[in-house]
């Protein structure tokens, strides 16, 4: 009998001890949660008022007197054709690193050579090259080849080909490590079925590649559409000047004008957060292979 | 027709450090048109580098693969007429059954859509999973799939097999009802097959011929109850059998073996195949080994009970020699005969029983001498 009051005591005290601590933990994460999206709310709240709102009142305060959607126009048309020049050069970009990493990867893990080794090594090194170690090479190199010269809009040309190259080496060591999990069974079957290395790429591999190419797009994506430093040492043209540079000329033009700065940023973060939303399940699997 | 050859066939690893592995060492079979040879060894001995090198998976070092006749050794996989079943099944996970089995055919013939597309059909209805055909591999069964990976194998219609550990991963129930099946279905095609495990029921049970490797090196092919009743060697002796023969270190003297608890006397025709080897293993399978009550010849020994595994149909007697002893020997005996632990019994070993193996090399130098019987036709 005494054994067992001892039991049920221990019990009820783990018991309130586990909500004690339950309470704490959901509490420290509403903290968390409060700190990560204050920046945000307030940002939006100033996006909605007016210059005058904006200086009268706290940027946590609803924008319910002097509400406008004016900086939002502003912005917008602002921004406009920044935000197509920056889709014209993210997609191609994100989409073609995604797929020369992903070939890369292929040919590194489930194709036997020699030296194979080797090759990796270099692309694990270029991961970690710092954008601002390649930005004198960069110029000058780009000055050599010329592409600004041939048409107004080659230096987005440039800009999307420096991606895709800078995005290579990190798209293919996370193909690589996914390729790795990949059972070699299931390529040599196909070579079996006498597929050549092409035809197996193109419908063994590829095809069970989907999640990953969700995992490496989102990234290079946000990558790519955030940069700052490439596009500022290779655009020199404004009509090419993509969104992220746009912003800070936007910034700099409108020193005071807060409102349309946050909903000029709010409108540069936009595909971001989009192409999360949009490939946010197939990411979840991707993390998860 | 097919009549596959491996000629003195090696197999050497070098490792990134330079190291030499032998994997494969002069492996030589022959598999005859229809003829189901089953490569079977403990893990690690190389079986299935001798296959993925008939499949063309791995280069073959030294020796010669032959095929109808012509060398294969530098063919490409698709060019040998092989079909292989993997361990895995391997199977497209993001292809349909349908889409899994044309994928050969479509990949390596010139075949016309329809006539793809009947095949597929026809192979699948053999194989019964005619209505699995649309599914995909994650959605069936593990018997399923094993299907599904022997229908792949069955339309590209090879000359040879290869079947790597197949049933290894189905539980064992199924295991047993698809080896019958394999069996049934590889007679019916006639198509030469190697099937590689490291399960000797499976080799028993299924296969025409048994190529029993061990280190790389064949240790003896042949019928399933030759390498069970004549085998060439310790290795193919106590790998075969389940439980394994029983094996004595004796020693010999004139015409007695002489072990620590006991001695067995020879008559002079046994004898006299030892030749001078004088350090030798005794072995006796344990269904071999009589329990009887009373001691009335000289092959007959006082031992105790140690322990008893009851299999319904059999009794598996572990026997020592000394009541406190722990070194055991196994027999093998009726399973409605009671015995019990510690009880004393006479166990009988009869010398038409007896294996002898030369303790040093390990080779047979007398196996026990057989007299099959076919069953009789039934008069009706």
């Amino acid at each position: 009998m005494a054994t067992t009051t001892t039991d049920e005591s221990e019990h009820t005290e783990t018991e309130s001890g586990l909500e004690l601590r339950r309470i704490a933990l959901y509490g420290a994460l509403l903290a968390l949660v409060g700190a990560y999206l204050s920046p945000l709310y307030s940002g939006l709240t100033t996006a909605f008022k007016t210059q005058e709102a904006y200086r009268n009142t706290s940027p946590l305060q609803p924008p319910l007197e002097g509400f406008t959607i004016d900086p939002w126009v502003t912005a917008g048309s602002e921004l406009a054709f920044a935000m197509v020049n920056s889709f014209a050069m993210v997609i191609p970009a994100a989409v073609l690193s995604a797929l020369f990493g992903s070939l890369t990867a292929y040919g590194l893990t489930k194709v036997d050579w020699r030296g194979q080794v080797f090759v990796l090594v270099l692309f694990l090194a270029a991961v970690f090259i710092p954008y601002q170690a390649v930005l004198v090479p960069l110029r000058q190199f780009w000055s050599m080849i010329g592409l600004s010269q041939l048409h107004p809009r080659g230096e987005l040309v440039e800009l999307t080909i420096t991606h895709i190259a800078y995005g290579i080496p990190i798209c293919t060591i996370l193909f690589r490590s996914y390729y790795q999990t990949l059972d070699s069974e299931l390529i040599e079957a196909a070579r079996l079925d006498g597929a050549s290395l092409a035809r197996i790429y193109r419908k063994i591999v590829l095809p069970l590649s989907l999640p990953m190419f969700a995992v490496t797009l989102i990234y290079q994506f946000t990558q790519v559409w955030n940069d700052f430093l490439f596009a500022l040492v290779l655009l020199s043209n404004r009509s090419n000047y993509v969104v992220t540079l746009e912003l800070n000329a936007l910034a700099g033009s409108m020193a005071t004008d807060y409102s349309v700065q946050m909903a000029g940023a709010f409108i540069a973060a936009l595909p971001t957060i989009l192409v999360y939303i949009l490939f946010g399940e197939q990411f979840a699997k991707g993390q998860t292979l | 027709m097919a009549d596959l050859q491996l000629d003195d066939v090696t197999k050497v690893f070098v490792e990134d450090d330079g190291n030499e592995i032998t994997a494969v060492d002069e492996v030589s079979l022959a598999i005859d048109d229809g003829e189901f040879l089953v490569l079977v060894g403990p893990s690690g001995c190389g079986k299935s580098t001798t296959l993925r090198m008939v499949a063309g998976l791995e280069t073959v070092s030294d020796g010669a693969i032959r095929l109808g006749g012509s060398v294969i050794n530098d063919a490409k996989p698709a060019e040998r007429d092989i079909a292989m079943v993997f361990q895995s099944y391997a199977l497209y996970p993001h292809m349909t059954v349908r889409e899994n089995m044309s994928f050969g055919l479509e990949e390596s013939t010139s075949m016309p859509d329809d006539e793809i597309a009947s095949t597929v059909e026809d192979a699948a209805t053999m194989l019964g999973i005619d209505d699995l055909l649309e599914r995909k591999p994650d959605d069936l069964s593990g018997g399923q799939q094993q299907r599904v990976a022997l229908g792949r194998a069955i339309v590209r219609d090879p000359e040879v097999f290869l079947l790597d550990e197949p049933l290894s991963n189905l539980d064992a129930k199924l295991r047993a009802q698809m080896r019958t099946e394999l069996q049934r279905l590889q007679e019916d095609l006639g198509v030469a097959t190697i099937y590689v495990t490291h399960d000797q029921t499976e080799a028993m049970t299924m296969a025409d011929k048994i190529a029993i490797l061990n280190d790389g090196q064949l240790q003896q092919v042949g019928t399933p109850l030759e390498c069970y009743h004549e085998p060439a060697n310790l290795f193919v002796a106590s790998f075969i059998g389940e439980p394994s023969m029983n094996f004595f270190d004796v020693s010999r003297d004139g015409e007695t073996l002489v072990h620590d608890d006991f001695t067995y006397e020879l008559t002079s025709a046994v004898a006299s195949e030892l030749g001078d080897h004088d350090e030798l293993v005794l072995g006796i399978r344990p269904e071999d080994i009589e329990l009887r009550s009373t001691q009335d010849d000289t092959h007959s020994y006082e031992t105790f009970v140690d322990v008893v595994e009851p299999m319904g149909n059999e009794n598996n007697v572990y026997l020592t020699f000394d009541a406190d002893s722990t070194e055991t020997f196994v027999a093998t005996i009726d399973g409605l005969n009671h015995v019990e632990d510690g009880q004393s019994v006479i166990a009988h070993v009869p010398e038409d029983a007896i294996h002898i193996f030369d303790r040093a090399s390990g080779s047979a130098l007398r196996n026990r001498t057989l007299d099959t019987q076919a069953m009789p036709e039934p008069q009706l």
